[in-house]
């Protein structure tokens, strides 16, 4: 096996893994999951050197992502939320305060 | 809509303090601070950790109605028992625990009584045999560049961008409607990792699934999402190109 990680070489002679794009669209999420082992993490990286199309996906489904983390998920009710805090100002009276009596 | 956030000038730390190891020094802090009293601490946890919870509820209740009733009442026990927490885990950990618990009680009286990761064996291509692109976007294996795109095929710049703010809204709509369509097991791993942000630990645990699996699920929810992101966009420059 060679250890050349940083080195391109499009034409290698089977002495490491290659990466063609569709195999790379299976892999991305274990790529960006760092999930993949050290020798075809290394291959997908000298994949991407060379292959624009396959950065552009990789940078849409990091895209994809990101755009889900902007939707808006339901969270509680004003009312129950307010409520909540008023019963943790109740039994967590700040030390002092004359709200509530001494245990 | 929310009401008036309670910042009160504090920093948001609490969230983060939260989710640190039992025995921590932020964890004793945080601790130290809610059993002090600090509402703005607390309101910051409130807001921070409702929206998972309310999704993880889900798992196993069939209502939201009754999602935020079960959650309600997490933080119910969590305000009363905070005292007794004896921090050995993650205060993140143990409020979900008892969410868990609950959620769990509450499924049974519905009888919903079958566990999650059970509940749907596996929805269609969970093996991951099945591509997540179309096999058609890739020459064949006697190309001259065998399974490479084809110029038709390869990924189009998605322009303006889907955070641009002229996409925001359409892309929202269509990530929620492709969502929506996505197999239970899919959508749910994307909503908790993605929408949510719980790390790939925190799934697993929530879920009860393995690493491999909650990777192959998300791969493939995720791939089929971006897929329908790049149809809304390849349908705008076919628009652009015959309105001419």
């Amino acid at each position: 096996m060679v250890e050349q990680p940083d080195r391109v070489e499009p034409d290698v002679d089977g002495a490491w893994f290659e990466v063609a794009c569709q195999e790379f669209v299976e892999l991305v999420t274990d790529y960006l999951e760092g999930a993949l082992p050290p020798p075809v993490e290394r291959a997908v990286a000298t994949h991407l050197a060379l292959c624009d199309p396959c950065v552009r996906y990789l940078d849409q489904i990091r895209r994809t992502t990101a755009a889900l983390g902007t939707l808006p998920a339901p969270t509680l009710a004003p009312a129950v939320r307010a409520e909540l805090l008023d019963v943790f100002d109740r039994l967590h009276p700040r030390p002092g305060d004359g709200r509530a009596g001494s245990p | 809509m929310r009401d008036r956030p309670e910042q009160e000038g504090a920093a948001p730390t609490a969230v983060l303090a939260a989710a640190e190891p039992g025995g921590s020094a932020a964890q004793v802090e945080v601790l130290a601070r809610l059993g002090n009293g600090d509402r703005a601490a607390f309101a910051e946890i409130v807001d921070a950790w409702s929206p998972v919870m309310l999704r993880v509820a889900l798992l196993y209740v069939s209502t939201q109605a009754t999602a935020e009733e079960v959650v309600q009442e997490t933080w119910l026990a969590v305000i009363r028992s905070l005292g007794r927490f004896e921090g050995r885990s993650s205060l993140k950990t143990w409020v979900f625990r008892i969410l868990e618990n609950r959620s769990r009680t509450r499924g049974r009286q519905e009888a919903r009584t079958v566990p999650w990761s059970s509940a749907f064996p596996s929805d269609d291509g969970e093996t991951g045999a099945e591509p997540t692109v179309d096999p058609r976007r890739f020459r064949g294996t006697d190309d001259a560049y065998p399974c490479h795109w084809t110029p038709d095929g390869m990924p189009v710049a998605w322009q303006p961008p889907p955070e641009d703010a002229v996409m925001a809204a359409e892309v929202r709509r269509q990530l929620r409607a492709a969502l929506d369509e996505l197999p239970v097991r899919q959508r749910t791993v994307v909503e908790l990792r993605d929408v949510h942000g719980l790390t790939s630990e925190e799934v697993c645990e929530r879920l009860g699934i393995s690493p491999a699996n909650q990777r192959i699920l998300l791969h493939r929810g995720r791939a089929r999402l971006r897929a329908g992101l790049d149809e809304v966009y390849r349908g705008r420059s076919r628009e652009g190109s015959t309105g001419g």
